[in-house]
Order: C-alpha cells, then sequence, then structure tokens
C-alpha cells in the first residue's frame, strides 16, 4: 500500500471523519498536545542547562535528570498520542507534508540524544566524570535544546503548509 | 479617541499592514509566540509543582524561584512582544473577540495571584523554605498559578479556532 491510498484509506474511516466533523475535538487535541510540549520544554531546558553547565551547577547531574526524564517520557506518550489523532483527521494535510516528516527526524533526533546522554545517568552507580563521552555531554545538551525549538516551529508551520 | 478607533488606527500602521498581508510573517511570530509561551508556562509549572508540595532539583523553594525566574520572564518578556504584533495584526477582531477577552482576564488575574504571593508568603520564605508539603498559603498559590496558566494556554488555543 503506498503512502497516498493509505492516506485516502485513513481519510475515509469513520473514526477519522468524526474528529474532522465534531468542531471541538481537534481544538481539545491542540490544547493537550501544547499543554503535554510545555512539559516537555520545561524538563528539557533544566535538564539540558544542567548537563551543558548553566543552571544549578552546585547539584548532581544525575539527581536533576532523575527527575525531570519520567516527566518527558509521560508527555511524551500524551504528545503520541494527541499527535497521532489529529494526524487521523486530517491524513491528507499532514502525511504527505514534508514539515511533518521533517518533525518527526528532528523528534527521533531529540529522543537518541535523551536515550544517549541522559538515560545513563539514571543507573545510581553511574559517574557523568568517568564517562568515556564526557566531552559531548555539553555540545548534546545545547543540540538537544536546538532540535526541541525546531521540532516547536515544525510543529506550528505544518499548519500553514500542504 | 475610544478605544475602537485606536484599535482599528493600530491595524492600519504599515508594521500591523506587513503582518496581516505578508505569506510569512504571522506564522513565523505564531512559532516564537508557542516557544516563549511553552517556556513561560514550562519554567513556572516547575516552580508551581514545588510550591504545591512536589519535590523538584533544588531541595529549597527560594533557591529555585531565584534560578528559574529570569528565564520565565526573558520569555514572558517575547511572548508579550509577539503577542502584541499578532494582535496588532488584526486588533478590531481580536478585541472583539471573548475567547481573547477571557486570556487577558486569566492573565491579569496570574500576575495579581504572583504579586499576593510575592507579598505574602514569599516574605516568610525562610521560614518554609525546605519545608515539604510548604504552607497553605503557598500551596494555594502554586495550585492558583498552574490551573490559571493552563487555562492561558487553552484560551489560547481556542482563540485561533474562533
Amino acid at each position: 500500500m503506498t503512502l497516498q491510498s493509505f492516506t485516502t484509506w485513513l481519510y475515509a474511516t469513520p473514526f477519522a471523519t468524526m474528529i474532522r466533523d465534531v468542531p471541538w475535538i481537534i481544538p481539545s487535541i491542540q490544547c493537550i498536545h501544547i499543554l503535554a510540549i510545555t512539559v516537555v520544554v520545561g524538563s528539557a531546558l533544566v535538564s539540558d542547562l544542567r548537563l551543558a553547565g548553566v543552571l544549578a551547577r552546585d547539584t548532581m547531574p544525575n539527581a536533576v535528570v532523575r527527575r525531570y526524564l519520567r516527566w518527558m517520557w509521560g508527555a511524551l506518550v500524551v504528545l503520541l498520542i494527541t499527535g497521532a489523532l489529529m494526524a487521523t483527521g486530517e491524513p491528507d494535510r499532514v502525511l504527505t507534508n514534508s514539515l511533518f516528516w521533517l518533525k518527526m527526524g528532528l523528534i527521533t533526533v531529540a529522543c537518541l540524544l535523551t536515550w544517549f546522554f541522559r538515560r545513563p545517568l539514571l543507573h545510581p552507580e553511574f559517574k557523568l566524570e568517568h564517562a568515556r563521552w564526557r566531552p559531548f555531554v555539553k555540545p548534546a545538551a545545547w543540540l538537544s535544546l536546538a532540535v526541541w525549538v525546531c521540532v516547536i516551529f515544525c510543529g506550528r508551520w505544518i499548519a500553514y503548509t500542504i | 479617541m475610544d478605544l475602537l478607533s485606536f484599535f482599528q488606527s493600530l491595524e492600519e500602521t504599515s508594521i500591523a499592514l506587513a503582518i496581516k498581508e505578508g505569506d510569512s510573517f504571522f506564522p513565523w511570530l505564531e512559532s516564537i509566540h508557542v516557544l516563549a509561551i511553552t517556556l513561560v508556562v514550562g519554567t513556572i509549572a516547575i516552580v508551581d509543582l514545588r510550591l504545591i508540595g512536589y519535590p523538584s532539583h533544588r531541595r529549597g523553594a527560594r533557591q529555585l524561584i531565584v534560578e528559574l525566574l529570569p528565564y520565565t520572564w526573558a520569555a514572558f518578556v517575547v511572548a508579550v512582544i509577539t503577542g502584541v504584533l499578532l494582535f496588532i495584526s488584526n486588533a478590531v477582531k481580536y478585541a472583539e473577540n471573548p475567547l481573547f477577552l477571557i486570556k487577558m482576564g486569566l492573565l491579569v488575574a496570574a500576575g495579581l495571584n504572583m504579586a499576593v504571593f510575592h507579598v505574602g508568603a514569599y516574605r516568610k520564605i525562610t521560614e518554609w523554605d525546605d519545608m515539604l508539603p510548604p504552607p497553605a498559603s503557598a500551596r494555594v498559590a502554586g495550585a492558583s498559578s498552574l490551573f490559571l496558566w493552563i487555562c492561558v494556554i487553552i484560551f489560547g488555543r481556542w482563540i485561533g479556532f474562533s
């Protein structure tokens, strides 16, 4: 099945039609989506700025990351569900949109950065100063923040491009 | 000059016309506005949750507030500037939109709530800095702030659909 025929099929399903036609559904989903983005942005800001050596330098990076990572994963699950519902409602505008796929790519990059540079910190015996990838922690933190900013921009622009 | 004709004249300024008629000014401003709001609410939510009694990466509430507030304010200034620019592009319509007026009312309420906290519970913060849960006055301030900012985001998103 090609993307085009999948989009056409999805568009015509009763579920997609309901998301489109009931006027309060899309705005409500978008509100939840934005609220979940604030959780990701808040968590990413504090943990990335800690890893970049800007914020809370006198606290253990492990403690900061441990505190915010659960919030981030939780919010990402909410974003995935609400995002999937929006894409289901208007697959013709979303799945064929190159900005949407750029956004998905950037989210993958941000998640990989989180997985490789933050998740190891959850281990109780892990010492960041002994990690082989220590020199990459700071650049990775800045990159992660930049990627999240781009994700937000892509998200808003999807609405303006077909 | 009454308020309505003032808004009318705002709409006719060259900058407002450029935002209204340009292809990409509006989405760019919107993207920056969304980014700024997620930073404002993301950082405020961390403080609010701490005031409600949820532990943060800082033990002391005062240190957390002092550490995050500069980011909140910087992002808030950006949100106000971009918000004003979005507003003047269609000033009369926005000024007559009940959702927009409710959002402005909620912002004022959030400001008042913060002012009450600062002249009240915050003055005695040394007495409850490390306390979990904090005293009732701080918990009420945190819960009201979180509620008001969530509503600001919800009404903000709904303005786009009205």
